[in-house]
C-alpha cells in the first residue's frame, strides 16, 4: 500500500529529525569537553532522537494497518519517563565523585559546598582526611583542564 | 514363609530391647530372648526335613532389574549355622544380663546384639549373593557398634574402627567378586550359581573371582595377613567377644568359603592360597597365643589359629577334609564360646584379665575352674572331648594330601607343631589361672559368679563332653547334612570314633600333647626368647597406614581441586579441545550444499559490535565494571540478533535475562575487591590465549558445520501440531508448556533448588562490605535518590501490567510465563534498588521460598490433574469460551502450568537477588539465624 504524499513527507521529516538528533547526540558525546556537558548529548539522542523515529513509525504503521499503532506511543512514554532518571543518576554520581567540570560552569561554588558537606557527614576521621585530599587533587585537576 | 519369619524375627527383636529398656534388667533380657527363641523353634521344626537332605527355599522379588530378590534357603550348612547363631545367641543374652553392670545400657546392648544376630542369620540363609552381601556388610556395621559398645574407652573405639575398616574393605572386594560371578553366570541366585561351578572354574575371570571372594572371607575370618584386627576387637564386652569370635562374625568368612566350596574349590589355585593361608594363620595364631598375658588376648589368638585350621581343611579339597572342617566349626564354637564366657566370669569376679596376676583361682571359684578346664582341654584336643575328634580328623587329612609333591610331609609336620603350641597355650590357660600359687594384687577378692551366669557355660561344656563321647548320636546327622551341603553332593559316610586303633594321627595327637607339656614347662625360655623381639603394636601400624592413606587422598584432592578456577577451566577446555578437535579431524567436508543467507550491512555491523563487546570484556577484565559493560553489549546484540532472525520469544527472554544478570553481577562486584593485581605471567598469557583461541576455533567450526548442513529436525512436527495439539500458535511456548512440559517441570524444579541453595549459602556467608570505593571515597549519603524512587514506584504498576500482558498472550504470541516472570522480577528488583529493603519490607513481605515452592507445586499439580481424567501425566486441555464484554477467549490447562513457571521464576530470581542485595543492609539473612 502506498502512502499519500503528505504523510510520506511527515514520516520522512520525523525520521530525519530523529536521526539528526541521534547523530548530534553521538557527535556531542564524542566532542564535548567534560562529563556534565557530555551527559547532555546522549539524553537528547534517547529522548528526541528515538522519539522522532518512533513517531514516524507510529504514523506509518497506523496508516498501514488501519489501526492506531500505540506501541510506539507507549515506548516513547516509557523512554521519556526513564531517560531523565538515568541521566539524573549519572549526574548525581558524577557530582559525588567530584568529576572535573568545564570552566564557567554555573553554581560551581554550590557544587563544592555540597561535596564538602558530604565529607563532613562522614563519620570516619581517617576517611575524611583521605577524602579532602582527593578533593584537593580533583580541584587541581580541573584547573589543569581549564 | 517360615524361612522369612526366621530371618525376620531377630530384626523385629532388635526393637524389643529398646522399648523394654526401662524394665528391670532381667525382664529386659527375657523379653529380648523371645524373638530368637521363637526363631530357634521354627528352625528346629524345619530341621527333620533338612536333615533328610531337603533344601527349603523362599523367594520374592525385590529389585528384579538388579537381579536382586529376597530369597532364603535352608540346607544342612544353613541349619548348622542357624543353630549356632540362635542357640549361642540365646546363651549370650542370658550371660550378658549378669555381665553388664548397672551403668551399661541394657537396651542398647541387646538391640545391637539382635541386629547383629539378624545380620548373621541373613548371611547364612541368603539364597541370593547380593542379598548375602547386604547382610555381610550389616554384620560389619553392627559388629562395629558392638565392639565400640564401651565407646568411652579409646581401645574400644580404635578396635571397632579397625574391625570395620578391615572387614568393610573385604566386603567391597566380595561385592566385586559377586558382581563378576553375576557377569559370568548371569544370575545371583545361589542355587544356580552353585550348579554352575564348572562354568566359573573354566572362565578366564576365575582367578579374579577367587581372589575377591577370598579377600572377603579372609578379612572377615581374620586370616593371615588380616589377622591383626581380631585381638584389638577384644576391647568389646566379653559377651560380644564370646559371640562374635566363637560362633558368628569370624565364622561368616568360613561360611562363605564353605558356601562357595562347590563353585570355587577343586583347583590348584584354591589349594595353594586357601590351605597355605590357613596353615600360616594356624601357626601364627598358636604361637602368639602362647605369649599373651591377657586372658582374652590368648583366646583371641587361639581363635585366629583355629580359624586357620578350618580354612586349611577347606583348602585341602578332599571330601573328608570338608567334613572335618564342618565338624571343627561346631566344636570350636562350643568350646571357644564357653572359654570366652569363663574368661568373662574371671574378669568380672576378680577384676583382672592379666595372667601374671591371676593365679590359683581354683580355690576361689572351683565350679568355674572345672568348667573352664574342660573347655580348655577340648581346645587342646584331649580325648573324650569334641576338640580331640576334629583335631584328629585334621591330622589324618594333612596326611592324605600330596599337593606339595615330595615336600608334602611338611604339612603334617607343621600341623603337629601347631598342635603342640595349642596344647601349650591351653595348658597355660589352665595352669596359670587356676593353679600356680596365689593371686597377686587383684582389685577384688575373687568369688563364684551368680548361679545363672554359669548356666550358659555349663550347657556348652556339657555339649563338648557329649559330642566328645558319643559324637555320632549328638551331631552325626547334622554333620552329615551340613557336609553334604558344603561338598555339593552326598558326603562320604563319616565314621567319627574316639578309637581308630593305633595309627599315625593318634601318634601326632600324642606328640602334640607331650610336646605341649614340654613347651609349657620350658615357657620361661620361650618368653625370654620372645622378649628379644621388639613389641609391635598392630594398632599403631594400622593407624599409620590409615593416616598416610588419608594424607595421600588429601594430596590428590588438593592437586585436582586446588580452588583455582583457572585450572578447572584449563582442564575442561583442554578436554574439549582434545575430544572436539579429534572429532573435527574426522569431519570431512566442512561446507555442504546448503546455501548461506546473503550478508547485509546491518548484520555485519551487529557482528562487529558483538566482537567489540566480546573483546572489550576480555581486554578490561582487570577493571571489572568496564568488563561488565562489555558483557552487556554482547548480551544486547545477541537479543537483537534473536529479534532479527525471527525469534521474538528468545529476544524477549534474552533481554530480560540480560537485565537480571547484569544486576546480579553488579551486586557481586560490590563485594569483590575493587582492584585486581596483574597476576598473569607472560607464559601464562600465551597459554591462556592459545587455549581460548583453540576453543574459539573449534566452537566456530562446529557452529559453521551445523549451520551449513541441511537438517530435517523435529521442528516441522511442532509447527504442524502446535495449534491442533497444544491449542496455541506460539510454538515456542507450546513446546515449553506442553510438548516438552516435563522438561520444563524439571527445569523449574532445578531452578528452585538452585535458588534455595544460594539462599542457604548466603545465610552462612560473612562478606566484608567495602566502606568506600577504590580511591577511598565514601558512599553517597543519599542512598535512595528521590527521583528514582518516585519514578520507579509509578512504573511498577505499568511493569506489572506489561508482565500480565506478556503472560496472557504467551500461548499464541511471543511471551509466556518465563518472560513474564523475569519482567516482574526486574520490576520488583527496581523497587529494592530505588527504595531499599526497609521500604519493601513493610509493603511486600513475601517469603520467596514459598513462592518458588508454590510455583513448582502448581505446575506439578497441573500435570497430575490430567490423571483425574484418565490421561497421562501433563496432558494439556484447552477450549474456547465466550464472555460478554470480553468476547471470545481461550482457556488452556497449559496456562495454569505457565503460572507455575511464572511463580517459580519470580520466586527464584527474587530469592537470589533480594537476598544478595540484603547482604549490604542490616537485613542480611545471617541475622535471622542468630536469633
Amino acid at each position: 500500500m502506498t502512502l499519500p504524499f503528505w504523510l510520506e513527507i511527515l514520516v520522512s521529516t520525523c525520521l530525519i529529525l530523529g536521526s539528526l538528533f541521534a547523530l548530534v547526540g553521538s557527535f556531542g558525546l564524542a566532542r564535548l569537553p567534560d562529563f556534565y556537558t557530555r551527559l547532555h548529548a546522549p539524553t537528547k539522542a534517547t529522548t528526541l532522537g528515538v522519539g522522532g523515529i518512533l513517531i514516524g513509525s507510529a504514523l506509518y504503521f497506523s496508516h498501514q494497518d488501519f489501526n492506531l499503532s500505540i506501541h510506539e506511543l507507549l515506548i516513547t512514554i516509557f523512554l521519556l519517563i526513564t531517560a531523565p532518571v538515568s541521566a539524573h543518576l549519572l549526574a548525581k554520581a558524577a557530582m559525588h565523585q567530584e568529576l572535573p567540570q568545564m570552566h564557567g560552569t554555573q553554581g560551581e561554588a554550590l557544587l563544592k559546598a555540597q561535596g564538602h558537606s558530604q565529607v563532613q557527614s562522614n563519620e570516619r576521621q581517617a576517611e575524611e582526611k583521605k577524602d579532602s585530599e582527593k578533593g584537593g587533587d580533583s580541584t587541581t585537576a580541573s584547573h589543569k583542564i581549564t | 514363609m517360615t524361612l522369612l519369619w526366621i530371618s525376620l524375627l531377630p530384626i523385629l527383636g532388635a526393637m524389643v530391647p529398646l522399648m523394654a529398656g526401662r524394665q528391670s534388667r532381667i525382664q529386659c533380657a527375657w523379653l529380648t530372648a523371645i524373638a530368637p527363641a521363637a526363631a530357634l523353634i521354627l528352625v528346629l521344626q524345619q530341621a527333620p526335613a533338612v536333615l533328610k537332605g531337603e533344601v527349603l527355599r523362599y523367594s520374592t522379588e525385590w529389585i528384579p532389574q538388579l537381579g536382586l530378590e529376597l530369597a532364603f534357603r535352608l540346607d544342612g550348612l544353613t541349619l548348622l549355622f542357624c543353630l549356632l547363631i540362635l542357640g549361642i545367641g540365646l546363651l549370650i543374652i542370658l550371660y550378658a544380663r549378669y555381665y553388664l553392670s548397672e551403668k551399661d545400657s541394657m537396651g542398647r546392648f541387646y538391640s545391637f546384639l539382635m541386629l547383629f544376630m539378624a545380620a548373621m542369620l541373613g548371611i547364612v540363609m541368603s539364597n541370593n549373593l547380593l542379598q548375602l552381601w547386604v547382610f555381610w556388610e550389616l554384620t560389619s556395621l553392627s559388629s562395629f557398634l558392638l565392639i565400640s559398645f564401651w565407646w568411652q574407652k579409646t581401645e574400644g573405639r580404635k578396635g571397632a574402627r579397625m574391625a570395620l575398616t578391615v572387614t568393610g574393605a573385604g566386603g567391597l572386594c566380595l561385592l566385586a567378586g559377586i558382581l563378576m560371578v553375576q557377569q559370568v553366570v548371569g544370575t545371583l541366585n545361589v542355587d544356580e550359581v552353585l550348579a554352575s561351578g564348572d562354568q566359573i572354574r573354566q572362565h578366564p575371570w576365575y582367578t579374579a573371582i577367587l581372589i575377591m571372594f577370598l579377600l572377603g572371607a579372609f578379612t572377615k575370618s581374620a586370616q593371615f595377613p588380616f589377622q591383626f584386627w581380631l585381638p584389638h576387637a577384644m576391647a568389646a564386652p566379653t559377651p560380644v567377644s564370646a559371640y562374635l569370635h566363637s560362633a558368628t562374625m569370624v565364622k561368616a568368612g568360613i561360611f562363605l568359603l564353605a558356601r562357595m566350596y562347590p563353585v570355587l574349590a577343586g583347583t590348584d589355585l584354591w589349594f595353594f592360597i586357601v590351605s597355605l593361608t590357613g596353615l600360616a594363620t594356624l601357626l601364627l595364631g598358636a604361637y602368639f597365643a602362647l605369649f599373651k598375658h591377657d586372658l582374652k588376648g590368648l583366646l583371641a589368638f587361639s581363635t585366629i589359629s583355629h580359624l586357620g585350621l578350618i580354612t586349611m581343611l577347606l583348602g585341602l579339597g578332599s571330601q573328608m577334609a570338608a567334613v572335618a572342617a564342618v565338624f571343627h566349626i561346631i566344636n570350636h564354637a562350643t568350646f571357644k564360646a564357653s572359654l570366652f564366657m569363663a574368661a568373662g566370669i574371671i574378669d568380672h569376679e576378680s577384676g583382672s584379665r592379666d595372667m601374671r596376676k591371676l593365679n590359683g583361682l581354683i580355690r576361689y571359684m572351683p565350679h568355674t575352674a572345672i568348667l573352664a578346664m574342660i573347655a580348655a582341654a577340648s581346645m587342646a584336643g584331649i580325648p573324650l572331648l569334641n576338640g580331640f575328634l576334629s583335631k584328629e580328623m585334621f591330622f589324618a587329612e594333612t596326611l592324605h594330601q600330596d599337593l606339595l609333591g615330595s615336600l608334602s610331609w611338611v604339612i603334617p609336620a607343621l600341623a603337629t607343631v601347631a598342635g603342640i603350641l595349642s596344647v601349650a597355650y591351653s595348658l597355660r590357660f589352665i595352669h596359670d589361672v587356676f593353679f600356680n600359687g596365689e593371686p597377686i594384687d587383684l582389685p577384688k577378692v575373687p568369688h563364684e559368679p551368680p548361679r545363672y551366669m554359669k548356666i550358659p557355660v555349663e550347657i556348652l561344656v556339657a555339649l563338648c563332653l557329649a559330642v566328645g563321647i558319643v559324637p555320632n548320636l549328638v551331631v552325626g546327622d547334622l554333620l552329615y547334612a551340613a557336609s553334604s551341603a558344603v561338598i555339593g553332593q552326598m558326603a562320604p559316610n563319616v565314621d567319627i570314633a574316639i578309637w581308630h586303633g593305633l595309627n599315625l594321627p593318634l601318634l601326632m595327637s600324642i606328640t602334640a600333647v607331650l610336646g605341649g607339656v614340654i613347651v609349657y614347662s620350658q615357657r620361661k625360655r620361650m618368653f625370654r626368647f620372645q622378649g628379644q623381639f621388639q613389641d609391635r603394636d598392630a594398632k599403631l601400624t594400622f593407624e599409620y597406614i590409615i593416616q598416610s592413606m588419608v594424607e595421600g587422598g588429601k594430596r590428590i584432592v588438593l592437586f585436582i581441586d586446588n580452588g583455582s578456577l583457572q585450572r578447572y577451566l584449563l582442564c575442561l577446555l583442554t578436554a574439549i579441545i582434545v575430544i572436539g578437535g579429534y572429532a573435527m579431524l574426522n569431519l570431512q567436508p566442512l561446507k555442504t550444499t546448503r546455501e548461506p543467507i546473503p550478508l547485509d550491512a546491518i548484520t555485519l555491523v551487529g557482528a562487529f559490535i558483538l566482537c567489540c563487546g566480546g573483546l572489550a570484556t576480555a581486554f578490561w577484565h582487570h577493571k571489572r565494571l568496564r568488563s561488565l559493560l562489555g558483557l552487556s553489549v554482547v548480551g544486547l546484540v545477541v537479543s537483537i540478533a534473536f529479534a532479527r532472525f525471527s525469534a521474538p520469544d528468545l529476544a524477549l527472554t534474552q533481554l530480560s535475562v540480560e537485565v537480571v544478570t547484569i544486576i546480579l553481577l553488579m551486586l557481586a562486584l560490590f563485594f569483590l575487591p575493587q582492584r585486581t593485581p596483574k597476576e598473569s605471567t607472560p607464559s601464562r598469557i600465551i597459554r591462556d590465549l592459545s587455549v581460548s583461541g583453540a576453543i574459539g576455533g573449534i566452537i566456530a567450526t562446529i557452529t559453521y558445520a551445523i549451520l551449513t548442513r541441511p537438517v530435517s529436525s523435529i521442528s516441522d512436527f511442532f509447527l504442524a501440531n502446535s495449534k491442533i495439539g497444544g491449542g496455541g500458535t506460539n510454538v515456542v511456548n507450546v513446546i515449553l508448556v506442553d510438548f516438552r512440559g516435563f522438561d520444563t517441570l524439571g527445569e523449574i524444579t532445578v531452578l528452585g533448588i538452585a535458588a534455595i541453595g544460594i539462599y542457604k549459602l548466603l545465610l552462612r556467608l560473612r562478606l566484608s562490605m567495602p566502606a568506600s570505593d577504590v580511591i577511598g571515597r565514601s558512599w553517597s549519603p543519599e542512598r535512595y535518590p528521590m527521583i528514582l524512587a518516585t519514578v520507579s514506584q509509578s512504573l511498577l504498576p505499568l511493569a506489572l501490567l506489561v508482565s500480565v500482558y506478556i503472560f496472557l498472550r504467551g500461548h499464541n504470541e511471543p511471551g509466556g510465563g518465563f518472560i513474564a516472570g523475569l519482567v516482574t522480577s526486574v520490576a520488583v528488583i527496581l523497587q529494592y534498588m530505588a527504595h531499599g529493603v526497609d521500604w519493601i519490607k513493610t509493603r511486600l513481605n513475601l517469603d520467596y521460598q514459598r513462592v518458588v515452592a508454590s510455583g513448582v507445586l502448581i505446575a506439578t499439580l497441573t500435570g497430575l490433574g490430567s490423571w483425574l481424567f484418565g490421561r497421562p501425566f501433563l496432558t494439556s486441555w484447552f477450549d474456547h469460551f465466550h464472555l460478554p464484554l470480553i468476547g471470545d477467549f481461550e482457556l488452556a490447562s497449559a496456562m495454569l502450568f505457565d503460572l507455575g513457571v511464572y511463580l517459580a521464576v519470580v520466586g527464584a530470581t527474587l530469592l537470589i537477588l533480594a537476598n544478595l542485595g540484603k547482604m549490604t543492609t542490616s537485613y542480611r539473612p545471617l541475622h535471622k539465624e542468630q536469633d
